[in-house]
């Protein structure tokens, strides 16, 4: 009895050390990520966000692709029409930030709803081929649209004051990119979570079993529309103007190929490929150029046109070696982390 | 005294290009009865269902469900009156685990909508604690305890299927509709159903309709039985009467009808016991 007792209480203390020593770690990891916020100056804070929005992009397609099964090739889009909904707000009517952003989510989901609807009769890659087409026309018509986004020259999009600083924007960025965490996690440990999965598996099943599969995909899309558009939005303020040319067909593939690589349904795998891509083509060129040695026929022309070959070689090495992306090559690591008790 | 109807179905019609699938197709099912639709592969019992379940729009006919019409109602909306099925090739979510399917089927039951389960409201919290321990007990009746983690893709045929049974009841229906249940099951574990579909309608006021071949099943638990060959009702009456009926040896034997002798049971199992369906 009593050693009964003893070995209960270790397996408590235990549990609990190792609760104690899991939150040290997270806490560590967070603050490791913190770091070049805090010390890394103006142009880490700019980064920082830039990593933020395309990290909610990446779940804002996880959340169309990864949970409802529906591809999207035309997320530019949605992304497009949001920022340049933030800054018709901002620049045009004066409005609030928080109208804005309001306003750049609204558009981006009535957008994606209409390809939602579009969704609904056609699957797999004729989907594919009408989400491209509908980003490439987007592109050369509302985006093109004098009146709405300012033509070639763009529409400025101005921070209010107490975000003009890089160092005060990160941190909004970072605020939306924890809420669209909470909401995916709250879909997976929901029911939404458990129908999105069955029409992504077996609409038929999902039907039979009371699954309204026309609902979930619509609600699908339009999330997902609403999570872009916000994205859009956050990143007009970024730059603080939008053009036409930001949202061009290659970075809506960028966008898609980082999520597959991250891993679909990861969030940390989402988020980490994410803020890789986001980062790289900004690190990547001024890193290789002063390098001391020069490789010949090489130059910083050619290392801007690197980062997308790194993509497709990611990918490539994704969907052979570990097709879960780095979700996958991160799960034990997860694992341990969440308290999930290894079998 | 007699029960009244749950379920309906007058004049169905269904065909898929040149080919009439069913043809003028009427049953019906009083509550608390187990009724048995069988025939030879290929006539239509399968389509039947997926008219039933609306998974198919059959060009004419009516359904009745539970006194109401519901020929015309999408799928999702019949499930939610109470009309639950399994799936001759199975029916579960193979990325999902036993306790995740499960879970899944008890989706009309749920009691929040997606949007307040998305953002978390107070209420969803303790209603999915709920469904996961409804879930865990319905995993235990069946058995499932050992596997309850585990993705139903990795696991092995008669547990899936075993899931698939579980998943149908999770829906809390008043109506079961049976695809082959005792396909993949060796003699002995397709008796052993027997027991199960009777403690179903007796204990949890089930009414239940199934396709299948294991003729002894068939005989030993339904209350009636509706013959369907090349689309069309062949016969229908009580099992006893079914079996010695001249045409229906005639359609599954394929030959003249002529039974000299009162047979045995003609009607052999296709691909029983170690069939595949």
């Amino acid at each position: 009895m009593a050693t009964a007792t003893m070995v209960l209480t270790r397996v408590k203390v235990q549990r609990r050390f190792g609760l104690a020593l899991r939150v040290t770690v997270v806490i560590a990891l967070l603050a490791l990520a913190a770091l070049p916020l805090l010390l890394g100056g103006d142009v880490w804070a700019q980064r920082i966000s830039r990593a933020a929005i395309y990290a909610v992009i990446g779940l804002s397609i996880n959340t169309l692709t990864g949970h409802a099964g529906q591809i999207s090739l035309g997320h530019q889009a949605f992304v497009g029409i949001g920022a340049f909904a933030a800054a018709f707000m901002a620049s045009r009517l004066g409005a609030p930030l928080g109208f804005g952003l309001a306003a750049a989510g609204v558009a981006g989901a009535f957008t994606a709803v209409v390809i939602g609807l579009v969704a609904l009769r056609v699957t797999g890659l004729y989907l594919a081929l009408v989400t491209l087409a509908f980003g490439l026309t987007a592109e050369t018509t509302i985006f093109n649209w004098r009146e709405f986004t300012g033509g070639g020259a763009g529409a400025f999009a101005p921070r209010p004051a107490v975000l003009a600083s890089d160092h005060a924007f990160a941190p909004l960025c970072l605020g939306v990119l924890g809420l669209v965490l909470y909401l995916d996690w709250r879909i997976v440990s929901t029911k939404t979570g458990r129908a999105l999965a069955a029409v992504r598996n077996d609409e038929r099943i999902a039907s039979t079993l009371g699954v309204n599969v026309t609902g979930y995909k619509l609600a699908a899309f339009s999330l997902s529309g609403l999570i872009a558009g916000l994205a859009g939005g956050l990143f007009a303020h970024w730059n603080q103007i939008v053009q036409a040319m930001d949202f061009e067909f290659q970075v809506a593939l960028v966008w898609v190929l980082m999520t597959v690589v991250g891993g679909l349904r990861s969030r940390l795998g989402v988020i980490l490929a994410s803020a890789f891509f986001a980062l790289l083509p900004l690190t990547l060129p001024n890193f290789l150029s002063s390098l001391p040695w020069q490789p010949p026929f090489l130059n910083e022309a050619v290392y801007h046109v690197l980062p997308p070959f790194i993509v497709v070689v990611m990918l490539l090495i994704v969907l052979r070696c570990f097709p879960g992306g780095f979700g996958q090559l991160l799960r034990p690591a997860t694992a341990w982390l969440s308290g999930k008790r290894q079998s | 005294m007699k029960r009244r109807q749950l379920l309906k179905v007058e004049g169905l019609m269904l065909r898929f290009g040149g080919l009439q699938v069913l043809n003028d197709l009427s049953l019906s099912v009083r509550e608390g009865q187990i009724v048995g639709l069988i025939g030879p592969n290929g006539a239509g019992k399968t389509s039947c269902f997926n008219c039933l379940t609306g998974i198919y729009q059959p060009q004419g006919g009516r359904v009745f469900f539970d006194g109401r019409d519901v020929s015309h109602l999408p799928t999702h909306r019949r499930a939610r009156l109470g009309m639950a099925r399994t799936w001759q090739n199975l029916g579960v979510i193979d990325a999902l685990t036993v306790t995740e399917n499960v879970m899944l089927a008890q989706h009309q039951r749920a009691g929040y909508s997606a949007l307040a389960g998305m953002l978390g409201l107070a209420g969803t919290w303790h209603r999915e604690r709920e469904l996961r321990r409804d879930a865990a007990e319905i995993i235990e009746y069946f058995g499932l305890e050992e596997v309850a983690d585990e993705r139903t893709g990795a696991l092995p045929y008669g547990v899936r299927k075993t899931c698939d049974m579980a998943m149908a009841l999770a829906s809390d229906p008043k109506m079961l509709l049976l695809d082959e249940p005792a396909s993949g099951l060796s003699p002995e574990e397709a008796l052993g159903l027997a027991g199960t579909l009777r403690e179903l309608r007796d204990r949890l006021k089930l009414t239940i309709l199934m396709i299948e071949h294991h003729v002894p099943l068939v005989a030993e638990v339904c209350d009636y039985v509706y013959v369907l060959n090349f689309g069309e009702l062949l016969t229908e009456g009580e099992p006893a009467a079914i079996q010695r009926h001249p045409e229906v040896i005639a359609a599954y034997l394929g030959g003249a009808a002529e039974p000299t002798e009162p047979p045995e049971w003609p009607l052999q199992p296709e691909g029983a016991p170690n069939g595949t369906a």
